[in-house]
């Protein structure tokens, strides 16, 4: 989770929206990729659970662009998906084939989280008023997402206790 | 802060879906890719993108450069022949240790010795994968595998030691642990005019060992800036190279600050020095002809 070439003290609302709605999209495809390597992999509960997280980044991305757009109109962007890395967007190394919809549940709570630890360490470099609030709300936001998948995960049964390791084919002499 | 980059990352995704194992490290070494291409702005079309066999190799046909997923470790003589017929394209070549280290070992000394201008990206998971976990040319000493039952007997080979010794004039190593430093690296060595080498450590999720994932890379994981390395200092480069397996170097080892001529530069000029008394096309059969 980091960035690159964002100077937080200048940021003014219209990037920080745009922001926010490029860390949403980051998501959203991650999401995506992790639902296609799921079913690629004849994992379908982890690439509905990923589905549907890719439809809620969606939607919340799709709610921020409609607030950017009606303050900001088609004003021009200055902020790039080249300037973050994984803000929202879980860890390329979280899916696993295989992995029980716990565990896909587990990858999206460690997201939230570091989404969450985004905003909060970003807050105290930000200068405008606007902007503060924004992250403020992303922030809270972030920490709703997480009781909400925390609750969900607490539905679960248990595991089965099988590893990776359990799925993996045993090395074979050639 | 601006967005003046005419192109952007997913310019150079393909819309073909990768079939790595999930969480395995090419994932994020395609993302630094298409990151670092979109930073550089040439179109895919101007891009030739080279591999061998392997797990790795399969990555040209997950960008929308120009492909070719070639033979076993013969990606850099085709990488070359390509540069040669083309100056203009921007030529990358991948693929894994076994393919660069092993089976196309013999190809990397003679690239670097002519200072091609392209940029050699392994992913190196220190495990043949794609063939389910056969001991690779990168594997450590004492590491057990399907074909060293009671553990390697062999020392690996050193990548970074063996490029700088070759005389490489870019040397760097990156990881899947920072993937912004990781996206500079690859930037860095394509704008390099010559051959750039650029070394990943790729967890392999499913054959590789438990230190060798991400968690194990981070905590062996040291920046070279953060070190105060000179990359314009070629002995302290290997210095640091020697580290390999031990120690996670993050960044540029060496870069020539006096990049030498490029083979396929000087190719040219060759070309327009001799044209000038080169006979009319219509005539070119006349040399072969006895008078």
């Amino acid at each position: 989770m980091t960035t690159r070439g964002i100077d937080y003290a200048s940021l003014s609302l219209k990037d920080a929206l745009d922001l926010a709605v490029l860390i949403e999209e980051e998501a959203q495809e991650r999401y995506e990729d992790f639902a296609a390597q799921m079913e690629q992999h004849r994992t379908p509960e982890a690439a509905t659970f990923f589905r549907l997280m890719a439809q809620n980044e969606a939607k919340h991305g799709e709610e921020l662009a409609a607030r950017r757009s009606s303050l900001f109109g088609t004003e021009p962007k200055a902020v790039t998906r080249e300037m973050i890395y994984d803000i929202e967007a879980p860890d390329f190394d979280a899916a696993r084939a295989f992995m029980s919809p716990r565990q896909a549940m587990k990858a999206a709570l460690a997201s939230e989280v570091k989404a969450h630890a985004f905003f909060v360490a970003a807050l105290p470099a930000l200068k405008d008023a606007g902007v503060k609030a924004l992250f403020e709300e992303l922030r809270d936001e972030e920490v709703h997402h997480t009781n909400l998948v925390t609750a969900e995960l607490a539905k679960l049964p248990p595991d089965s206790g099988l590893s990776d390791e359990d799925f993996v084919d045993e090395p074979a002499a050639q | 802060m601006s967005a003046t980059c005419e192109y952007q990352a997913k310019d150079y995704k393909s819309d073909l879906k990768p079939i790595w194992c999930p969480g395995c490290g090419d994932f994020s070494v395609v993302q630094g890719i298409y990151r670092a291409l979109a930073a550089i702005g040439r179109p895919p079309h101007e891009i030739a993108f080279v591999s061998g066999i392997g797990c790795s190799s399969r990555i040209p046909g997950y960008t929308t450069a120009y492909g070719f997923n070639s033979v076993h470790g013969r990606s850099l003589p085709i990488a070359q022949g390509i540069k040669l017929a083309n100056p203009d394209l921007l030529v990358l070549a991948a693929g894994g240790d076994g393919d660069g280290f092993s089976i196309g070992g013999g190809h990397i000394a003679h690239l670097i010795r002519r200072n091609m201008d392209i940029t050699y990206i392994v992913m190196d998971n220190q495990i043949y994968g794609l063939t389910k976990g056969q001991l690779s040319p990168t594997s450590q000493k004492g590491r057990t595998t399907c074909t060293s039952r009671y553990g390697s007997l062999e020392e690996p080979v050193n990548p970074l030691l063996y490029v700088l010794a070759y005389g490489a004039g870019f040397v760097a190593q990156a990881s899947p642990t920072d993937l912004a430093g990781m996206a500079a690296t690859i930037e860095e060595a394509i704008r390099y005019p010559g051959f750039a080498f650029v070394n990943i450590q790729s967890p392999c999720v499913t054959y590789g060992e438990e230190a060798q994932q991400i968690k194990g890379l981070k905590a062996i994981s040291e920046n070279l800036t953060a070190l105060g390395h000179n990359p314009a200092d070629r002995l302290a480069a290997m210095d640091l190279a020697q580290h390999y397996g031990q120690k996670l170097h993050l960044g540029v080892f060496y870069r020539n600050p006096e990049p030498a001529p490029t083979y396929d530069g000087l190719v040219r000029e060759r070309q327009a020095l001799l044209s000038k008394d080169a006979p009319p096309a219509e005539n070119i059969l006349d040399l072969f002809i006895k008078k």
